[in-house]
């Protein structure tokens, strides 16, 4: 899959999640700064992006997702 | 001070051992003597012996924990203040604590710039751990919960009130020594934190906090994992949270799981007890007015669970604790009945900071075998069977548990009101997909923009308060008792 394609559907998911679409998606955004993105939500983020590229992430994966760079590479490299 | 002398005695008999895991980073029992001295140094260089409640902003570094140290050596109490909370919130607390002075660690400037006392980059001082005399009935820590009148209500806890609990803790057994490895999870304005960091260091062992800026389900999982951790105490909800992920967990060094803060669901447990093979778990339950947890559950094998309803027993009181569970008319109910859950303990605060109207409502005398005991009224539904262990069944006012933070629902309703003025609300408790709670507000008001009022609510209240999902409905449902009936409000979520 297309990074684009990846960084579009992350977007989606971000915008449904938290209910707004205040960010933009640059690879250093990191999760203090966008707005309602705590350890709650993070939870269902994750977990919406599992179902949406239908992949799962180990509970170690998680601790490396230090930005949004981050997080495309780890979708990357699961599908 | 009893308490504290051995507290001392510890931090200089483990002087080689680790003190601090924080950030990957070790800190020995010796750095933190000198950490702390630095601290009580600058301390009495600069504040007044008359000047007993000192603010602490609550970073998650040695020199915070140094400075908890540092003031109680001096006899005197923290008042913890989190960074992240509101200013409006944080200036309501250091108004009503009287605080003129504020320890913190920050390496920039932040809001309350005029009172700080700078605990980072000091220079070394001679090390001196002796702890000075004084009176028991000094505070230890001041804690602000949430009120329902909108403003947050102080509990202050004694240096006696503490050395109980301590008495209580090592009454449960779970010996704790110089080689355990215990984990922090907690923020420091959370009475759990005390639990999780003050055995460990009266007995050498080590403790690992969580970094601020890491997601707390997964960061717990890698510490207990890479460091082998033998001591965890954590809120419920962080097991929804790694549930999904139980399958790769598997930590036979751990020695002991404590819960505490929030109902646990039976089947939840049954499942973690496969991940952590060798762990005794326990369930403890207590107000931050009883001093952290004063009843307590332990079992070794999943056998005979003690449940109801699916929620593991709260389990029997503790050393200095007796429980009673009273119904309207304030008489004990029989074995099995429920009622009004209440605690008499050496524990107990002797009141809330300068709050007599809420003294008077929650904390009561009743005469116990001819003698005139204190009690406080924990606002929790339980029963009690015959063996007595205390089972919870809710709460039976509206008070609600997020993430272990006690949320008083109506503080949420009054800053709504005072927002948007004419509009009717309620603030509600309901339980997500993953079995967590989280708040749901419901407005009685066509549809409107809600994002002015949600970022009004977020300089006025802590993140855990703010509602995670708003509804609108025409005109709220009533019950036959002519009241807005919650629990139909409650089927919106």
């Amino acid at each position: 899959m297309e990074r684009t394609t990846i960084i579009e559907k992350i977007k989606i998911t971000l915008t449904h999640v938290l209910g707004h679409e205040n960010f933009e998606l640059t690879d250093d955004l990191t999760a203090k700064d966008v707005d309602g993105w705590d350890s709650l939500s993070h939870m269902m983020i994750i977990t919406k992006i599992e179902e949406e590229f239908k992949i799962t992430f180990k509970l170690r994966d998680l601790n490396k997702l230090n930005n949004m760079g981050s997080l495309i590479s780890l979708v990357q490299s699961k599908l | 001070m009893k308490l504290i002398e051995i507290l001392q005695k510890s931090i200089e008999k483990n002087q080689l051992s680790n003190a601090f895991c924080i950030n990957n980073t070790y800190y020995t029992y010796k750095n933190f003597a000198q950490i702390i001295s630095n601290v009580r140094y600058s301390l009495q260089e600069s504040t007044k012996e008359t000047n007993l409640h000192i603010g602490l902003i609550t970073n998650d570094d040695i020199e915070t924990y140094a400075s908890i140290m540092a003031l109680w050596l001096e006899g005197k109490a923290y008042v913890p203040i989190n960074p992240e909370t509101p200013i409006s919130r944080n200036n309501s607390i250091i108004e009503q604590a009287g605080i003129s002075t504020i320890l913190d660690s920050s390496k920039t400037t932040g809001a309350f710039d005029h009172l700080t006392l700078r605990t980072s980059g000091l220079k070394n001082e001679n090390i001196n751990l002796s702890a000075k005399t004084f009176p028991k009935e000094n505070l230890a820590y001041i804690l602000f919960t949430s009120g329902t009148t909108g403003i947050p209500k102080g509990v202050p806890i004694s240096f006696f009130n503490l050395s109980e609990f301590i008495q209580a803790f090592w009454d449960l057994n779970f010996n704790l020594n110089d080689e355990d490895r215990c984990l922090q999870m907690f923020e420091l304005t959370f009475d759990m934190s005390v639990f999780s960091f003050l055995p460990p260091l009266l007995k050498g062992a080590c403790v690992y906090t969580i970094p601020k800026d890491k997601i707390k389900y997964s960061y717990i999982f890698e510490l207990m994992d890479d460091y082998e951790l033998t001591f965890v105490s954590m809120v419920p909800s962080i097991l929804h949270y790694l549930r999904p992920y139980f399958s790769e967990i598997n930590c036979p060094n751990l020695r002991v799981s404590v819960f505490a803060g929030e109902a646990l669901p039976l089947d939840i447990v049954e499942e973690w007890s496969k991940c952590v093979p060798n762990a005794a778990i326990a369930n403890a339950y207590g107000p931050t007015e009883c001093t952290i947890v004063c009843t307590n559950y332990t079992y070794t094998s999943l056998g005979d669970l003690k449940s109801y309803k699916g929620i593991l027993s709260i389990g029997k009181d503790m050393l200095n604790t007796k429980t009673i569970i009273i119904d309207e008319t304030m008489e004990e109910v029989s074995t099995g009945e429920s009622g009004e859950l209440c605690l008499s303990s050496t524990q107990l605060s002797l009141g809330y900071w300068k709050n007599e109207e809420k003294d008077k409502e929650v904390f009561f005398f009743k005469n116990m075998n001819d003698k005139k005991t204190r009690f406080y009224k924990t606002g929790d539904l339980c029963r009690k069977d015959s063996e007595g262990n205390i089972f919870y069944l809710g709460r039976i006012d509206f008070q609600a548990k997020i993430q272990g933070f006690r949320v008083e629902l109506a503080e949420i309703e009054h800053h709504v009101r005072v927002y948007l003025k004419k509009t009717n609300t309620v603030a509600l408790a309901f339980t997500n997909s993953i079995n967590n709670t989280e708040i749901g507000l419901v407005l009685e008001s066509n549809k409107f923009d809600t994002n002015p009022l949600l970022a009004y609510l977020k300089t006025m209240l802590p993140s855990y308060m703010i509602p995670t999902k708003i509804e609108f409905t025409e005109i709220f449902p009533m019950n036959i008792n002519g009241k807005t009936d919650r629990k139909k409000l409650l089927e919106l979520f």
